[in-house]
């Protein structure tokens, strides 16, 4: 896959991803509905490919409108992790030096990896995490699960523990996948499974299309290291 | 611009420690009262979650979701609320809960953090904060 087939392939999943979330505000007050009324208009000239790079560096511009406007980012993570992209998206559009391209592109399939590697790490020395505990706690009172009956899933706290493992194995050894095609993709399936069980039991949907959206740049950046 | 682009700094430079520590975690309560200086009594969850959610909803939220995200973004501003107390998190938190109440007879809305935590194998309940009471007329829910 060439840097261009990459980006250009992120930028319409990107695009998607923030088409989604916007319609989700446009039955929210009426200053969200003007910002992500904005945001979806920019999103269909992004995925209409119209004089581009523009709707990209407005999309940028209107990021920083919306976090001011919630003063953050409405949905941790996920939207971090869109803000990130489309910030990569945007740098390596504009930069006319065929390197930065690169690096700004690169730079969106390392933190990738680290989304997951991080993660893995920082469970890993924790001693809740080992025991399942914290999984348990997660279940039992987080602000996370969907419904009561999830809740009761914190009284099985042997599968909580094999979960636990699981997760913390996966986002440890997902560097290892960069190894071959095969077996980025095969890490890339159990990943987006990963992001799927996240968005059922934890409603935490715009994880799922965010993340998804980024993996162009790692199948990308794989392809140009290995 | 510059507060933005403080806000933006981490999602360039993320620290990507999700869930490294199950933190207290907060509800949301709000009561209503017929006066101003009415102690609030009546604390009533926003929100409660249902007691099923089936397959099919779940999948379905895969694409449509905004309830359940905007509870999210309230849950984020009672977090940020008992951090450095700022007038914007309570403000939204007040916009949210008013939204949900409409016609509602008694005129003043209160709501309070209650933070959940695990000490031992018991579940603790402490409340961080609680709002003065405003008006609901006079918050604005457009």
């Amino acid at each position: 896959m060439t840097l261009e087939a990459a980006a250009r392939l992120t930028e319409i999943l990107l695009a998607l991803a923030l088409i989604q979330q916007s319609l989700e505000h446009l039955r929210g007050f009426r200053d969200e509905r003007v910002l992500f009324g904005a945001r979806i208009a920019l999103c269909l000239l992004v995925i209409a490919g119209v004089a581009s790079p523009w709707p990209l560096v407005g999309l940028a511009g209107l990021s920083l409108l919306i976090l001011h406007r919630f003063q953050g980012p409405y949905n941790g993570g996920s939207d971090r992790m869109g803000l990130l992209a489309l910030w990569c998206l945007t740098l390596s559009r504009l930069t006319p030096v065929p390197q930065w391209k690169e690096l700004a592109f690169g730079y969106l399939g390392v933190q990738l990896v680290l989304s997951y590697f991080i993660s893995g790490g920082v469970k890993v020395v924790n001693p809740d995490w080992r025991t399942g505990r914290a999984l348990r706690d997660v279940f039992q009172f987080s602000a996370y699960p969907v419904s009561e009956a999830l809740r009761r899933w914190a009284d099985r706290p042997r599968v909580l523990l094999a979960m636990s493992w699981a997760v913390i194995l996966f986002e440890l050894a997902f560097p290892l996948t960069l190894l071959s095609r095969p077996t980025l993709i095969a890490g890339l399936v159990v990943a987006a499974a990963f992001h799927l069980a996240n968005a059922c039991l934890f409603g935490l949907n715009r994880f799922f299309w965010t993340w998804l959206a980024t993996y162009p740049a790692i199948l990308w950046l794989q392809a140009r290291l290995v | 611009m510059l507060n933005s682009l403080r806000l933006l700094l981490p999602a360039l430079i993320p620290s990507w420690n999700f869930f490294d520590v199950i933190a207290p975690s907060p509800r949301v309560e709000y009561a209503l009262t017929s006066a101003k200086g009415e102690a609030p009594h009546d604390w009533r969850e926003y929100r409660l979650r249902p007691e099923r959610v089936s397959v099919g909803t779940m999948l379905a939220r895969l694409l449509w979701n905004p309830r359940w995200n905007q509870s999210l973004f309230v849950v984020a501003c009672a977090e940020r609320l008992v951090e450095d107390a700022s007038d914007h998190s309570q403000d939204e938190i007040f916009k949210r809960i008013a939204a949900d109440l409409p016609g509602e007879a008694a005129p003043w809305l209160s709501f309070r953090l209650v933070f959940l935590s695990r000490r031992g194998e018991a579940i603790e309940r402490e409340v961080l904060f609680q709002s003065a009471p405003r008006r609901l007329e006079d918050i604005g829910v457009r």
